[in-house]
């Protein structure tokens, strides 16, 4: 058989991993996703024992976590299982939902402030048209980013994840890139 | 623009497209007696009204749910917005 090597949707061997100040931004390789829908006059399911959350929120269970996506849609997130097929264990605890693997369709950007909330929320303001005052920890949506469309979700005060189409993961890159340099010098 | 998506609170009009008049909803019978005459006034004609007027807009760069929005069109003035499938759903009664 012939013998693949993996790599990063930015074309590594390893993920990205890059600080600019008090910002450090990493590329989560390692993060399972699917989608889940509800079918019409289905009940809400509570997978794994998710809550999954109002519109606009992301909210996080044992290992999993779920962020809306669109009315009755979401998309869940699983730590560490990039490599299994977790579309399928989802399925088997969502019965009647309509599941599809999503892994391989995105590349999810995690960024970190070692300084509090302003050094993300100075971020936001440069790149999106978000209300940063008030998409404090455990929001999420789908915006527009720099012509890319992308999900935020506030993981925390201090942490925010960005993940776009995986196709587009260079320009994403970039984008954050240069924003956070040129951000270094201004006080946070 | 700001327009006030009735999930997610107000959103930059730059995250949506336009499509037009929300009369495109009310699709006319192909099959029922005289829907040629009926489409060729469903595909062409429109109002163009200066003042109040009801509109389908997408939230493409967000949940991907269509929207009627009101608007003036002669101040742009958003007046109200609501979700295009409560709109068609209680027009035929909660049959999809």
């Amino acid at each position: 058989m012939t013998d693949l090597t993996p790599i990063t949707a930015l074309g590594a061997s390893a993920p990205a991993d890059q600080h600019f100040g008090p910002l450090r931004i990493s590329e989560n390789a390692d993060m399972a996703l699917a989608s889940l829908a509800l079918r019409r006059t289905a009940d809400m399911p509570a997978p794994m024992g998710l809550e999954l959350p109002a519109p606009g929120k992301w909210s996080q269970g044992q290992g999993v976590a779920a962020f809306w996506t669109g009315p009755d849609q979401w998309m869940i997130e699983a730590e560490t299982r990039a490599a299994e097929d977790f579309a399928a264990e989802l399925a088997s605890h969502a019965p009647g939902c309509s599941i599809t693997e999503q892994t391989d369709a995105w590349t999810v950007f995690e960024i970190a402030s070692d300084r509090g909330d302003a050094p993300i929320r100075a971020l936001m303001e440069k790149l999106v048209n978000i209300d940063t005052g008030s998409f404090g920890p455990g929001s999420a949506t789908r915006t527009g980013l720099h012509h890319l469309s992308v999900f935020l979700v506030r993981r925390a005060e201090d942490r925010l994840a960005v993940m776009t189409m995986r196709s587009m993961a260079r320009d994403l890159w970039h984008v954050l890139q240069e924003t956070a340099r040129r951000l270094k010098g201004e006080p946070a | 623009m700001l327009i006030p998506h009735p999930l997610l609170g107000l959103r930059d009009a730059q995250e949506f497209t336009y499509l037009g008049d929300a009369r495109l909803i009310d699709r006319p019978d192909g099959m029922a007696e005289g829907a040629e005459a009926a489409f060729a006034e469903y595909v062409y004609l429109r109002d163009n009204p200066a003042g109040v007027h009801r509109e389908l807009w997408f939230h493409e760069q967000g949940d991907r749910s269509w929207l009627i929005v009101t608007r003036d069109t002669v101040t742009h003035e958003i007046l109200g917005a609501e979700l295009a499938r409560n709109v068609a759903l209680a027009a035929n009664g909660g049959e999809a």
